[in-house]
């Protein structure tokens, strides 16, 4: 799986409106780009060992219901950082 | 008169007349050469004085229409010889002087004559001599240190690998580095050591690694696993998908194999911390860079069943962690050394302080283990390092590092995985020259020889960077 920024963002907010339970149409998004501290953007999941290179990618913060979801995501993965205690590996 | 007196008179006429002949043939001959000598004002030719050097003293531009025996002429007429024409200007002719005579007086005597647009000497020319005074070189208008020591590799990139010889540019400060010049007059590495690169495998094919890649020894068994069986490991171990062939599909382990060894002076790409060296490329993190905990034990695993099967395995370097503590690794690591293998670990790039957010494997307390932080190029940590006095050891660069990736390719990197291997690296070069160095001794020498630097005061515990001839010295190398 490849991503660009704009497929990034789309599954991005079709795993969160899965995740919450809500329409897609009621997530905004706010898209940048970003270095991330290792190769796994910086949300590794629980014993994931991750390369210690700085990687560029993209921060996306979607907002749905009051709150606010950070995703991270490059051209080969999609990370969901944070949620509930725990980063999680989407794609 | 009688008879026998005419043939006398008739003999002695004979040869006066002769002798008139030969008279009048050798007036003729005198006339013709002083008529020479008047027409080209051709003076006494004095013996020939041999010209030193052989090079011909000056350059004549003769008038449109002065012909080639003209010029021939008129180089005679001086004592001199038209030592060669240059076609392509007509008229431009190379004058070499026989007798001696001061250049610039020649120069005169030439271009006070008709048949002479202009003369001059003919200058010298040579190669610009290396600015030797500072041993610098010249970038807009700037002067920095150059890589120009005879003892500095021939790699053609090795004038942007700061981290091993930085003379102050691109904003750099100088001698911000490891002092690798100056450690490679002592050793440049060697084949028997071998360094484990536990990450994403390497390009073990790459042009500037083939050399220095460990390939597992003929006298060597194959690696036995209870579970896995036999893996054939010519190349290392693959623990991501438990075979024999680490190939780098990622670039981050090349990266950091090349800061380890990529080969040196061999006119090819960068150059390793260690010119020579043996590394053994094992991989457990994925394309993504990223992999488990138990793959990185198997791995772990892997190298400690080959030093006890021979293989002069002394050093893992570990470019990876995260946050997850796993009392296992922890084990993994420990048995290792108890196998005498220095295990050097990546301390991190959130810019935390490890002592109060730790991150691991680095922050395992193990009698051989090393964490490591990032430099920049002015031996400032980098903005984006971890440390921790308690729990990060020391420094080295890590910030635009340049180093092999896939595909024969070379590319900057930067995190405290790219410092990681440079402490590696140091530890290879003094095993080199100390092979029976103790794990134990070899890490106190690597940490007790540090340059001392301000920035890292309080950030690390032995409050400084690493250098390479520091610690082949086996003390502070003043410099």
């Amino acid at each position: 799986m490849s991503f660009t920024k704009e497929s990034a963002v789309e599954r991005a907010k079709t795993d969160l409106s899965g995740r919450l339970g809500i329409s897609s149409s009621d997530i905004r998004e706010r898209v940048s780009d970003r270095d991330f501290p290792d190769m796994a953007l910086g949300a590794a999941e629980l014993g994931e060992m991750a390369a210690q290179m700085i990687s560029s990618g993209w921060q996306i913060d979607l907002d749905a219901g009051g709150k606010t979801y950070e995703y991270r995501a490059d051209k080969y993965q999609l990370r969901l950082y944070n949620f509930d205690g725990r980063n999680y590996v989407v794609e | 008169m009688n008879r026998s007196n005419i043939w006398i008179h008739v003999g002695l006429a004979t040869i006066l007349i002769a002798l008139a002949a030969i008279l009048g043939q050798l007036d003729r001959w005198r006339s013709t050469l002083q008529t020479t000598r008047e027409r080209y004002n051709i003076q006494k030719i004095k013996p020939q004085a041999p010209i030193a050097g052989g090079v011909p003293e000056i350059l004549v531009w003769f008038k449109p229409g002065t012909s080639l025996s003209e010029i021939r002429g008129v180089a005679a007429a001086h004592n001199d010889r038209l030592a060669d024409e240059i076609e392509s200007v007509p008229g431009l002719a190379v004058i070499d002087d026989l007798d001696n005579e001061d250049v610039q007086k020649l120069v005169g005597e030439y271009s006070g004559l008709s048949d002479v647009s202009y003369a001059e000497p003919n200058l010298t020319i040579k190669l610009d001599d290396p600015v030797q005074k500072d041993d610098a070189y010249r970038n807009d208008g700037v002067f920095y240190k150059t890589t120009a020591s005879l003892d500095a590799p021939n790699d053609p990139l090795f004038d942007q690998q700061w981290a091993l010889n930085n003379p102050g540019g691109d904003g750099g400060k100088e001698r911000a580095d490891l002092d690798a010049i100056e450690a490679w007059k002592t050793t440049k590495g060697s084949e028997d050591v071998v360094v484990a690169v536990l990450d994403s495998g390497v390009d073990y094919t790459h042009e500037d690694l083939a050399n220095n890649m460990w390939v597992r020894p003929a006298n060597i068994p194959e690696y036995q696993d209870d579970e896995l069986g036999t893996v054939n490991d010519i190349n290392g171990f693959n623990a991501d998908d438990k075979q024999g062939d680490p190939m780098d599909d990622n670039g981050h382990g090349t990266h950091c194999a090349g800061i380890i060894g990529a080969e040196g002076d061999n006119g090819i790409g960068v150059s390793g911390i260690n010119q020579h060296v043996k590394i053994m490329p094992l991989k457990f993190l994925g394309r993504m860079g990223n992999g488990s905990t138990a793959a990185a034990i198997e791995a772990i695993n892997y190298v400690v069943d080959r030093k006890q099967h021979g293989v002069n395995v002394r050093i893992i370097s570990a470019s990876w962690g995260s946050n997850s503590n796993s009392k296992a690794l922890e084990d993994a690591i420990r048995a290792a050394g108890d196998a005498g293998i220095l295990f050097v670990a990546a301390a991190g790039n959130d810019g935390s302080n490890n002592d109060r957010w730790p991150h691991y494997p680095s922050n395992y307390n193990l009698p051989n283990l090393i964490s490591v932080a990032a430099l920049d190029r002015n031996d400032t940590l980098a903005s984006f390092s971890n440390f921790g006095i308690k729990s990060v050891q020391v420094a080295a660069p890590g910030k635009a590092i340049l180093s092999t990736w896939l595909g024969d390719g070379y590319r900057e990197a930067s995190g405290t995985s790219m410092a990681t291997p440079y402490v590696s690296g140091v530890a290879a070069l003094v095993i080199a020259t100390e092979p029976s160095i103790s794990m134990a001794e070899l890490r106190k020498r690597i940490l007790s020889t540090v340059d001392k630097l301000p920035a890292l005061d309080g950030k690390v515990a032995s409050g400084g960077r690493i250098c390479a001839a520091n610690a082949l010295a086996g003390q502070i190398v003043k410099h």
